[in-house]
């Protein structure tokens, strides 16, 4: 305040000192505010309570419903805190967490991709879950799809407690679909009309035809993630298998690899999809109803939805033949403790195994929850549009089994690297499965270092 | 002085009959206190003392710390000390992302030193010629550098955004093509470096303007009684006295170039295909998504002796000089 007064009432205008007195003023506010606002959520850790720190990456719109899930099981238990702490999602992260429990002082518990499982299971950086603790709390292998629950072990124990399956799905705006002629009877997208892969390119021309530009958002630059969620479900969807043995030449299905760049560089033609778009321009296009078809994770719902309280979502278009749909899987896991303390190991469980249960929540962020009671309640089987891409996670393929890749991975960066050029139309499609081939054998002549 | 100094050196008479003391020195008093000069030595130590430790603490163990991991397979997971020998630099000499990366910093290590140089010199010429208001100059031409590299990141990254950017959106008004700011290989680093030469070219900048205010005004009174213009005072006075600044500046700012990694990693994490990607994210990549801290340690001790070369390089001249 004394600082506006000062600002207001020097008599000869403004002085240097002033505007740089002010200056500091504001930015010290503004530091305050970031400080504050980047503080954990402890959900009440008083004393006498045992508290439970989970870390999640859920920087997103679902970081929020975490909380509030967190609030809700710590309400439910009231002799345990639980301090929930989002850190920013990427390869960051993984070496928070790795850091944390090499360490001996990591969060009791954490969420982190299945794919990434691979990497930290046999390094020791993870404790197995007790089958009959969690039992005990009501949790069995037969409340998880079979494809989910297998992800989750490793040498024949359980590693991970799988939250969510998130599929990589096409999102899209009603109108524009409609008016492209690719809606079914009732008004929202017909995936008959984009299956296959010229049918897809021709929809996605009529859609451009619609909004004037192009049809579909695909925000690839800048985005390693993006690149590779869409190569590897296409491929999957064309049938391509993989052989990725630490210390033998990788092994990927080529003309089926290239298959999928010939079609991804068809779509981004500058018509059916921008030639040179990244993740915000994407969403921000379709979001202001200038494409109408959008390549996401359902992640993202939230954000459309409030753009468009009428965006429909579906399972990814059957580009080639086989159903596939690219996802992964958030889940808990327990890193290893310095010093183990079995009255937080328990109060541990109990919090998973709540937040499992608050699964309602979860999904209203887009995901789809793990815990297959949750998803055959009626109240989920209301839930639109989840329930119209839900079947997206029966045809899941999750990525490559390796110590290398996953979700925040450098591996995932290398291959959307040596896609650039390919999906530039600088390079013809092939070079992207050679650049692909040679990047992974750069990767299995490695050591593992966990 | 005296009280403080027995307070710090034991003990305190000891020091004027010391018989270790060689005669020679110990003639050598200063006036102000009657101590020797190596009395003072040893009180000086005591004063540093508080830096040598921090140092050694933070910056000499580490250091030597990180050498011995360059010798092992050190993995951030906590496993794998056992000594290895060469077998990481061998791996790093053979290995081309090293190269390449080391290559992207060179090439930025050009790209911004040259204007960071070259720009700071006008905009300090063009502010002490006289220009009205100097003050909003100096501030404006120094502000961007008390940004952080956070916040110049995320502002450059809406300019340069591929698509709906306020550059792109500039030149499509124009009518002219789109260009890919940060997604074209043979436009990124250039992008990157623009960048980075708006955020810290004050610096630069303060620092000539100081030598500026430092040249004597008798010169430039002389010479223009002499009858020399604006021009030949620019050629044969300023720049001349600027040169000891000018060899300061460009060794700061190569050193400062050299060390680029946040607002590469910040714009393009490396990006597109790896052109950009300097050789301290290579180093970070390896140690701290891939984990292989002992492989990432010999690589950052390639590139610090590359360095150290250099500086000394460097010494050499400069000694002469003096």
């Amino acid at each position: 305040m004394s600082r506006a007064r000062s600002l207001l009432g020097s008599s000869g205008g403004l002085s240097r000192r002033d505007v740089l007195r002010a200056a500091l003023v504001g930015a010290g506010g503004i530091a305050l505010g970031g400080a504050l606002a980047g503080c954990a959520t402890p959900s009440a850790a008083g004393a006498g309570k045992t508290s439970v720190m989970v870390w999640d990456l859920f920087s997103g719109g679902d970081g929020a419903l975490m909380q509030e899930m967190a609030g809700a099981v710590a309400a439910a238990n009231p002799d345990i805190g639980v301090e929930t702490t989002t850190l920013a999602w990427g390869p960051p992260y993984y070496t928070k967490l790795a850091m944390a429990s090499s360490g001996g002082r990591p969060p009791e518990a954490a969420v982190m991709h299945m794919s990434r499982l691979a990497g930290y299971a046999p390094g020791g950086l993870l404790e197995p879950f007790d089958l009959d603790a969690l039992a005990e709390l009501g949790i069995t292998e037969a409340d998880f799809a079979p494809a989910v629950w297998e992800k989750a072990q490793f040498e024949g124990q359980l590693y991970a407690l799988p939250l969510d399956t998130h599929p990589y799905i096409a999102f899209h705006n009603p109108d524009i679909v409609q008016q492209a002629g690719l809606a079914g009877a009732d008004g929202k997208l017909d995936l008959s009309a984009v299956a296959g892969a010229d049918k897809f390119l021709e929809a996605g021309r009529a859609m451009a035809e619609v909004t004037g530009e192009t049809g579909v958002s695909w925000g690839y630059q800048r985005d390693p993630a993006g690149c590779w969620r869409m190569f590897w479900g296409l491929y999957s969807q064309n049938g391509g298998g993989y052989e990725l043995t630490p210390g033998r030449p990788a092994q990927l299905d080529e003309t089926a690899a290239t298959e999928v760049f010939e079609f991804l560089q068809e779509m981004v033609d500058g018509k059916v999809a921008a030639k040179n778009q990244d993740g915000n321009a994407a969403s921000g296009r379709f979001m202001s109803n200038r494409t109408g078809l959008m390549f996401a994770g359902e992640w993202d719902l939230p954000m459309f939805r409030d753009a468009n309280p009428d965006v429909g979502a579906t399972p990814f278009p059957a580009v080639f033949d086989t159903p596939a749909n690219y996802a992964d899987s958030h889940a808990f896991v327990l890193p290893k403790q310095g010093t183990p303390n079995p009255a937080k190991r328990e109060a541990t469980y109990r919090v998973l195994a709540g937040l499992l249960k608050e699964g309602l929540t979860w999904a209203s962020a887009g995901h789809i929850p793990a815990y297959q009671p949750i998803v055959k309640e009626p109240a989920y089987q209301e839930l639109t549009p989840q329930r119209d891409y839900a079947p997206a996670a029966e045809i899941a393929v999750f990525d490559p089994d390796a110590w290398f890749t996953g979700g925040g991975s450098d591996f995932q960066t290398r291959m959307a690297d040596a896609m650039t050029d390919t999906l530039a139309g600088k390079a013809p499609a092939r070079t992207a499965v050679t650049r692909m081939l040679s990047e992974m054998d750069r990767f299995l002549s490695q050591p593992n270092p966990a | 002085m005296t009280v403080s100094n027995a307070g710090v050196t034991a003990p305190p008479g000891r020091a004027p009959s010391d018989p270790k003391r060689s005669p020679g020195r110990s003639g050598t008093r200063t006036a102000a206190t009657g101590k020797s000069l190596r009395e003072r030595d040893k009180s000086g130590y005591l004063f540093v003392a508080p830096f040598a430790v921090a140092t050694g603490l933070f910056l000499l163990l580490p250091t030597l710390y990180g050498l011995w991991m360059s010798f092992t397979n050190q993995s951030l997971t906590g496993t794998g000390s056992e000594f290895i020998g060469f077998a990481n630099y061998a791996e790093a000499f053979s290995d081309p992302q090293v190269w390449q990366t080391l290559w992207h910093t060179v090439w930025f290590t050009v790209l911004s030193t040259i204007p960071l140089v070259v720009v700071a010199l006008v905009m300090a010429l063009l502010v002490h010629t006289g220009l009205p208001g100097q003050w909003v100059w100096r501030m404006s031409f120094f502000a961007p550098y008390l940004l952080t590299s956070a916040v110049v990141s995320a502002l450059s990254s809406w300019l340069f955004q591929p698509d709906i950017g306020l550059l792109d959106t500039w030149f499509a008004a124009l009518g002219l093509q789109p260009v890919g700011w940060l997604t074209d290989e043979n436009v990124a680093m250039f992008s990157i470096a623009a960048v980075t030469v708006w955020w810290t070219v004050g610096f630069n900048f303060l620092l000539y303007l100081a030598a500026l205010q430092g040249i004597p005004q008798q010169q430039y009174e002389a010479a223009t009684i002499d009858g020399a213009g604006g021009w030949r005072r620019l050629f044969s006075i300023t720049l001349p006295q600027l040169r000891t600044i000018t060899g300061v500046i460009v060794v700061l700012q190569l050193l400062a170039s050299l060390k680029v990694f946040d607002q590469i990693y910040l714009l393009t994490a490396g990006g597109p295909n790896g052109s950009t990607r300097p050789i301290l994210e290579y180093v970070y990549d390896t140690g701290f998504t891939n984990y292989r801290l002992g492989y990432a340690s010999a690589i950052s001790y390639v590139f610090f002796a590359l360095i150290l070369v250099f500086a000394l390089v460097r010494l050499l001249p400069s000694r002469k000089e003096a």
